[in-house]
């Protein structure tokens, strides 16, 4: 624990550096811009500027029909894309009163879950690099690709998936599929012993992450903090549990917690929600039930007026759509509650008082990914 | 007697933190024997599956000796991107259309796919090429109905 005092403001003035990190710099995990103030090499203010990859999806989707929303909704979030396109086809099945039939429903849920581990893969490997590890990250790359290939044969792309539709989705999975992803997972829980030697046991990853970057349960409540950042800081809060959708419910699994709060636990909560997904993704192929894979919708839907509001839970966080619709083909509104936003602005209250390299360390295990803050 | 304590915590660590850092060295050291996990490019190439999306492309039917298409414009109001252009002509009037011209510009696709869901007649589908750069804008326009006559 860092013991730093603060310095009076009479001193600010002329002891103050300011730094632009980012928003071109390889640790910032895309364009995000951090405006830090610095004594020395510990902080005294960090502010976080978006904007730089400002989209508009939520003024795009005014302006086309429902349908055409779909593609936008995986380059929202372009990690877990599947479960943003999950949780839009939810949400307007929610507000259309669309049934959806069971297989569908699982095939949501294992394509969702293999897409949670694609992304913890990538933002737990990317974030040791960060911090100076590289052959985690090629190893970790290594069973990544496997995912994307099994989320290719099904999916038909590797990473802006369009594969739900109202009422089911595109295509079935097939028994290859299945044994694939069998044969996936048991070659990712061997490969867990390797990344825990690798990372979670070594001991310049122990020095740089135990206690630095401290988010307290209160702090993350004030931020309105949400997914694995939340449930680091000892806060049990996981849509799929606390507000079940789709067929979770049916699932056996745990919600890893941790106390500390730190980088670490973050980390460790991210490996242990992998095998979480594990589990889940076991149970559902198990029990994946025979029939269609798609209600019969119109070409077109015609939502009625009205809106709705759906969360679900993305790698990140939890994740809300608002839709609102004026009883016509196209939207009146879709609004994204994306929780890296919130995630991120946690930084403003933490980072003071840290040493700059810790700073790097805390960003990259909050795991955001700007062109969801900025949409 | 507290310094003396911390000393041994000191040594302690030295030691459980350089056999970490050996024990990370002896997974990588593992991996040298591993076979190499990438496809060298060039030399060897990948073969897609069966669901893999390519941009979009006409079905050869055998009943018409070339596509369904009915130019009814559904695949291009339905592309989120307007990337698609149909035209179509009737050979007599009172005939059904017929698709003479089909273009679709794929350096703006998004790849969602929804012109091949929304197809009535189903003679869409998407090609597994995935080697499509291009040195100029122009080389993005795809001729469709081309493709169908120059098929292998």
């Amino acid at each position: 624990m860092l013991n730093i005092k603060t310095i009076d403001d009479t001193t600010i003035n002329e002891r103050v550096y300011q730094l632009n990190l980012g928003p071109q710099h390889p640790s910032t995990h895309g364009v995000l811009h951090l405006l830090m103030k610095l004594d020395g090499e510990v902080v005294v203010e960090a502010e976080p500027i978006v904007g730089y990859s400002h989209r508009g999806h939520e003024k795009m989707a005014e302006n086309r029909i429902w349908e055409q929303f779909l593609p936008n909704t995986s380059r929202i979030d372009y990690l877990s894309g599947l479960i943003y396109n999950h949780g839009y086809c939810m949400a307007v099945e929610k507000l259309c009163g669309i049934e959806v039939p069971e297989r569908a429903e699982y095939i949501r849920v294992i394509t969702s879950e293999l897409n949670r581990i694609s992304s913890h893969l990538l933002g737990i490997m990317a974030f040791v690099m960060d911090i100076g590890a590289f052959t985690p990250f090629l190893y970790g790359w290594d069973d990544r690709e496997h995912v994307l290939d099994l989320l290719e044969r099904v999916a038909g792309s590797r990473l802006t998936y369009c594969y739900n539709r109202f009422g089911g989705v595109r295509n079935d999975i097939d028994r290859e599929f299945c044994d694939g992803t069998r044969r996936f997972i048991d070659r990712l829980r061997g490969r867990f012993s390797d990344y825990h030697n690798l990372i979670t046991e070594n001991i310049i990853f122990i020095k740089r992450t135990r206690g630095i970057g401290i988010i307290t349960e209160d702090t993350a409540l004030d931020f309105g903090v949400t997914g694995p950042t939340l449930r680091g800081s000892g806060v049990g809060y996981d849509v799929r549990k606390n507000e079940p959708y789709s067929v979770y419910p049916e699932f056996d699994f745990e919600i890893p917690v941790r106390k500390e709060g730190d980088v670490m636990a973050r980390y460790q909560v991210r490996m242990a929600e992998m095998e979480q997904s594990m589990n889940i993704i076991e149970q559902a192929l198990d029990g994946l039930p025979q029939g269609p894979i798609r209600s019969k919708v119109p070409l077109f839907i015609d939502p009625p007026a009205g809106d709705c509001y759906f969360a679900f839970e993305s790698a990140r966080g939890a994740v809300g759509y608002y839709i609102v619709s004026d009883g016509t083909r196209i939207p009146y509104r879709i609004k994204v509650r994306t929780p890296s936003f919130s995630n991120l602005f946690v930084l403003t209250r933490i980072l003071p008082g840290n040493f700059i390299a810790d700073c790097i360390a805390t960003l990259g295990s909050i795991d955001v990914v700007v062109p969801e803050i900025d949409r | 007697m507290s310094s003396l304590s911390g000393l041994k915590e000191y040594i302690k660590e030295i030691l459980t933190g350089s056999k970490s850092l050996l024990i990370g060295m002896g997974i990588t050291l593992k991996r040298l024997f591993v076979p190499i996990v990438t496809v060298q490019y060039p030399r060897r190439k990948l073969t897609m599956t069966p669901n893999f999306r390519g941009h979009i492309e006409a079905i050869y039917f055998d009943d018409t000796k070339s596509h369904h298409c009915i130019a009814c414009g559904l695949c291009m109001r339905t592309c989120p991107s307007h990337v698609i252009k149909v035209q179509g002509e009737k050979e007599k009037a009172g005939e059904r259309k017929y698709g003479r011209k089909y273009y679709i510009d794929f350096t703006k696709c998004s790849l969602c796919g929804l012109c091949v869901d929304v197809c009535p007649e189903k003679t869409l589908t998407f090609s597994h090429e995935y080697e499509l750069a291009c040195i100029s804008r122009w080389d993005g326009v795809i001729d469709i109905m081309k493709r169908l006559e120059e098929r292998p």
